[in-house]
């Protein structure tokens, strides 16, 4: 067989990635069409900018979702057919059986894996794991900026100070400590991935107990309710058999987070979380001057109330941008605790790792790391555009 | 004082500006739009007016109406999304529309000045003040240094300002607000410009500030000889500075004329609604109450066809106000006095009100509300960082407060600010403790119990009613949601079901339809809002309520419906209603009783008609006269204080109005610089805090006069 030509590539990939098309054709029709019903979100199509931003997260996102369920992808991500080893792109598999896709669209790497297919099963991981980890980030700035906006004075200068020391934090020395094997002996990860964590708990207790603590009947069952299943994600999450933290028998153990994935978490939460921290701040310290708070504060509120519910949803906008711009640099972080070797197993196709892979033949084989480099960048420029449409249309009117 | 004009670059000018003598501004038929992405919002429409050389016109309307969008067009700056889509814009006889970039750039600097409401919108914030005025001539005329520098050192003088030389030497933000805005208007005057236009410079300063302003502006009108564009919303300012008047709705002009004429024989139905609800002294609210307009202002896309005006008058004639489109008639016999109005000939313009149903004064009760002695002190650190070990300061924001207030009645404060308003009514509502004194509520103390360790029934019965409209709702939840859970935290109701009943009954009270239940607070108007934070003030059956200016921030044709019905419940329920307000016109329509405040201290306190007539403090006396009021017949006498308020950090010793006082020459010795003033009991519940003898108290004259009709 022959080798395809560029055309035919790009013609096969375009093919490949029908579903994607499909769901991104049905999602703006949908929204355009209902677009003055959707507040912000349909604001957004009235931005070119805005609007080809989603357009690009969504594509990412919509790759990830197909490509976990195997639709998009050619070939398994992890299989290697030894011949295909560093061959360039539209290389027919040679030898191959009936049900196999008979060429590697963009190439093989140097363990004769599918680029193509690991580019989309990469996406996959991208896609989960950026935002979870920004939420994470951002539960524990909101935690921790309402109180020091709100109440101010030695809380905040404390609070503040902290932040600043850990922006003043090399990052790169934190994540190589993070995962020497002698640090993750004292368990001091997991312990700081125990601390975290427990911020979304706090969190939400607050939020439904401040709101409903005068109608004790309905407060009790439903933070009983809330509280346990969250608690039991939590055990499940921090504690992991055989490590430092084991808190719960296995076998209630809902589900084990490899180590790697708790060092990404901890980092992305420590690094963003700092920033986050300032900008609720600042809001807070904005927001608590208007007359809502003080209606709410002569009705006799709590503190705890009037941060989460008269403060907290009136940041939302800024807060919003921000979240789409820090997804992108925690696809960025991801991309670099990876290309360190860090965060991910070595084999997992996502972006970072793979381009690290790629780097050590790059002058002879460029393709194994300049595929998942320019999705990379194809998704963060999507999300900063994203961003920037947001912000622009949230000031219209 | 020295004529200006003398250097020989004015000269110059002067000449080039001598040569027009037609109208200064001519406005023909303009419309102006603003195109947004859903549609083109039409902002003013078929609007014209003249201004002659050296006439004042004021431009009066509520907002929205499309003042500041005239002035605008007449600056050529309407923005990325606005165009003037039809009529012209002539100045001195030429189309600023047909001008190029260059020559308007020039006109706007030399020729039209404008000044804004936020004097820090036209200063330079990082620029010394004598800079940036030597910037003005010395860019558009070419002037040397030295010349700029005795020209800016000339109009610093002009505007009244003590030791110019310092204050050219100052930055804008040691000013204070009303110095600020003296300096716009130098700046202003820095280049001679044949118009000035003012888009309500005085709405953000106080009262008597406001007042030597307005009369700043009306000399130096007269001294340049400058034709002035003035815009206001505020009826009673417009009488004080203009010559003639052209009121504005929804985008049109619907009535133009010389003050005279508008005032004493409007021919709008409009303007005739305006001054009818507006407190003019002799309006009661018992037996003459303020007449509200009725509904609401259309939203410039959603105007009615025919008569703009047409859903709220009460000359509406269907088949003839609702079809095509209504133009300027003039009024025969009146020197240029025009109304938009179709029936004006058919009018009986002198035809007396529709006597109001006169409504029974509430039965004034026992006292509920009692502070004695009340001192409220903060301690500022003159270093916030390292606040130990600085040296900290006093602020005395209450002064030995003293009254007590019964069942059904309404007390106002008045005073402007910075007086301790905002912090009595903080320590009232326990979000402070007191330093020293009590509060008494029905005999139980509560100045030092902080909110938190106040029990339900304490907090549900002293509530408070805030000032600005677009801030006293939470934008992210339902107006329902908003006093459900104000009944919520006062425990009424014992289901979700019996909440929200009574929440619908809470919005009948306050004359909202219950479908408003479920809107967001962004889709209600001012007027609207105000009454959804009565309606959660009431949440709890509230015996005391606090209400912060809960009109000023409203448009005049809403303030009275708002007014009215806190008049109403207060009837119902026997409120006590505490009123802060620096209107003194309103005060003196609904008050029962009034206490006068000045940094800190109760000045003056008795019964509305023992405030309003002599003897006054000396600071009431000012703040009366300070007061606009839109009644020709009304004849003032005319007090206008020196300076600013000090500042609370740093007041005067003695007597705090000492630095301001006009009378203080007429207490013997240094009494007032040295001794706090006593408290004096002039009659039967009218005290006093002066040092002033009983006999220059015997001499004073009423401030407020109404000439007989
Ligand atoms: N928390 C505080 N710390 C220090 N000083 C304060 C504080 N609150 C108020 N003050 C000072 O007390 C004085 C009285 O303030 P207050 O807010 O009561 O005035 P006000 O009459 O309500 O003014 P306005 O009409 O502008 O609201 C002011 O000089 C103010 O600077
Ligand atoms: S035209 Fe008709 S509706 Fe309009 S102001 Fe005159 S009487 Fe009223
Ligand atoms: S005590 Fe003196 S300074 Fe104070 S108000 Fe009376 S006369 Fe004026
Ligand atoms: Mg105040």
């Amino acid at each position: 067989m022959e080798p395809l030509s560029w055309a035919d590539i790009l013609g096969r990939i375009f093919v490949q990635f029908t579903p994607v098309w499909i769901a991104l054709v049905v999602v703006f029709a949908a929204s355009i069409w209902f677009k003055r019903n959707l507040g912000l979100y349909g604001k957004l199509f009235d931005s070119t900018i805005g609007m080809i931003g989603f357009a690009l997260v969504m594509f990412w996102v919509f790759t990830g979702i197909f490509g976990a369920m195997d639709m998009v992808v050619t070939h398994d991500a992890l299989n290697q057919i030894s011949v295909m080893k560093n061959k360039a792109p539209g290389t027919p598999v040679m030898g191959a059986g009936e049900d196999v896709y008979p060429y590697y669209l963009l190439g093989g790497d140097n363990l004769a894996r599918d680029v193509f297919s690991r580019m989309v099963k990469g996406a996959w991981v991208v896609v989960q794991i950026a935002p979870l980890a920004t939420l994470f980030a951002f539960m524990v700035g909101i935690t921790l900026g309402l109180p020091a906006g709100f109440y101010g004075g030695r809380l905040d200068t404390l609070l503040s100070f902290l932040a600043n020391l850990i922006l003043a934090f090399p990052v790169i020395l934190l994540f190589y400590l993070l995962v020497t094997p002698e640090i993750i002996a004292t368990g001091i990860p997991n312990y700081m991935a125990t601390c975290l964590f427990v911020f979304p708990l706090i969190f939400v207790a607050i939020l439904l107990n401040s709101r409903y603590h005068t109608q004790p009947a309905l407060r009790t069952p439903l933070l009983i309710g809330v509280l346990g299943v969250l608690g039991w994600l939590y055990l499940s999450l921090i504690s992991e058999v055989g490590s430092k933290v084991q808190v719960i028998p296995g076998f209630l153990d809902l589900f084990d987070v490899p180590g790697g994935i708790l060092v990404v978490f901890v980092s992305v939460v420590f690094v963003n979380s700092p920033t986050v921290f300032r900008i609720v701040r600042g809001l807070t310290m904005d927001i608590k001057t208007r007359d809502y708070v003080a209606a709410a504060q002569t009705r006799g509120e709590g503190p705890w109330y009037i941060m989460l519910w008269e403060i907290l949803p009136n940041a939302r906008g800024p807060l919003i941008v921000d979240f789409c711009l820090r997804i992108g640099y925690t696809t960025i972080l991801l991309g670099t605790l990876g290309f360190f070797g860090l965060g991910l197993p070595p084999e997992s196709p996502d972006w970072g790792t793979t381009i690290n892979d790629g780097r050590r033949l790059l002058s002879i084989y460029l393709h194994p790391a300049i595929v998942p480099a320019l999705s990379l960048l194809s998704l963060v420029l999507g999300l900063n555009l994203l961003a920037d449409g947001l912000r622009e249309e949230s000031l219209k009117d | 004082m020295k004529q200006v004009g003398c250097t020989p670059y004015a000269r110059e000018t002067q000449e080039m500006k001598d040569i027009y003598d037609g109208p200064i501004l001519e406005i023909d038929v303009l419309s102006i739009s603003f195109f947004t992405r859903l549609r083109e919002i039409p902002a003013v429409m078929d609007f014209s007016v003249k201004v002659m050389p050296g006439e004042a016109v004021g431009l009066v309307g509520e907002s929205g109406c499309g003042k500041s969008t005239v002035a605008l067009g007449v600056m050529q700056d309407l923005g990325k999304n606005g165009r003037i889509t039809g009529g012209t814009i002539k100045f001195k006889g030429r189309d600023l529309g047909q001008m190029s970039v260059e020559e308007l750039r020039k006109i706007r600097g030399s020729e039209i000045a404008m000044i804004y409401q936020e004097p820090m919108a036209s200063l330079n914030p990082a620029m010394k003040i004598g800079k940036q005025l030597m910037e003005v001539p010395m860019i558009h005329q070419g002037a040397s240094e030295k010349e700029a520098y005795d020209r800016a050192l000339q109009v610093v003088t002009d505007v009244k300002l003590p030791d110019p030389k310092r204050i050219l030497d100052a930055y804008p933000h040691q000013l204070s607000g009303g110095q600020q805005q003296r300096i716009v208007i130098a700046m202003a005057l820095m280049s001679e410009p044949a118009l000035l236009i003012l888009d309500e410079p005085t709405t953000a300063l106080d009262v008597t500030v406001e007042a030597s302003i307005v009369d700043l502006v009306k000399d130096l009108g007269r001294k340049y000889g400058t034709s002035m564009l003035f815009i206001s919303h505020n009826l009673g300012l417009v009488l004080e500075t203009c010559d003639r008047l052209c009121v504005m709705y929804s985008g049109e002009a619907v009535e133009r004329g010389s003050i005279a004429d508008v005032f004493d024989e409007m021919q709008h139905p409009y303007t005739q609604a305006l001054f009818r609800s507006i407190p003019l002294p002799g309006a009661d609210k018992n037996s003459r109450p303020l007449v509200a307009i009725p509904g609401n202002f259309p939203l410039p896309h959603e105007r009615p066809p025919g008569c703009n005006f047409g859903p709220r008058c009460d000359y509406f004639e269907a088949g003839r106000c609702d079809q095509g489109t209504i133009r300027m008639r003039p009024v025969k016999g009146n020197d240029r006095h025009e109304t938009r109005c179709l029936r004006f000939e058919e009018i009986d313009w002198n035809a007396p009100l529709a006597a109001a149903i006169t409504k029974d004064k509430g039965m004034i009760g026992d006292v509920v509300l009692k502070m004695e002695d009340l001192k409220k002190y903060y301690e500022v650190s003159a270093n916030a960082l390292f606040g130990k070990s600085g040296e900290t300061k006093v602020v005395k924001a209450n002064e030995t407060l003293s009254f007590e207030a019964r069942e059904s009645e309404t007390l106002a404060i008045v005073g402007e600010s910075g007086c301790g308003k905002s912090t009595f009514a903080k320590v009232l509502m326990g979000l402070e403790t007191a330093t020293a004194g009590q509060i008494l509520l029905d005999n139980r103390n509560i100045e030092s119990t902080p909110i938190e360790r106040r029990d339900t029934k304490t907090i549900a019965d002293v509530q408070m009613v805030f000032q600005n409209p677009f801030d006293t709702l939470n934008p992210s939840m339902t107006v329902g949601r908003q006093i459900i859970r104000a009944l919520e935290i006062f425990g009424i109701g014992k289901t979700e079901a019996d909440r929200r009943e009574r929440m619908l009954q809470l919005l009948d009270l306050v004359k909202l339809p219950r479908a408003f239940a479920d809107r967001m607070p962004r889709q209600l108007s001012g007027g609207q809002k105000q009454r959804v934070g009565i309606a959660r003030a009431f949440a709890g059956d509230a015996r005391i309520v606090v209400a912060d200016e809960p009109v000023s921030a409203l448009d005049v044709s809403v303030q009275a419906a708002v007014t009215d019905l806190l008049m109403e419940i207060q009837r119902e329920k026997k409120t006590t209603l505490l009123f802060i307000s620096h209107d003194l016109s309103i005060v003196r329509y609904l008050s029962d009783r009034v206490m006068v405040m000045y940094l800190g201290h109760v000045v003056e306190l008795g019964t509305t008609d023992q405030v309003f007539s002599p003897p006054y403090h000396p600071y009431t006396e000012a703040l009366l006269s300070a007061v606009p009021i839109a009644d020709t017949r009304v004849k003032k006498k005319h007090i206008v204080l020196e300076g600013d308020i000090p500042s609370a950090m740093n007041p005067p010793p003695g007597c705090p109005f000492q630095t301001r006082c006009r009378w203080k020459s007429q207490v013997p010795g240094k009494l007032c610089e040295t001794e706090v003033p006593p408290v004096r009991r002039m009659a039967d519940g009218h005290q006093i805090k002066c040092h002033l003898s009983d006999a220059k108290f015997a001499e004073m004259e009423p401030v407020i006069e109404i000439a007989a009709e």
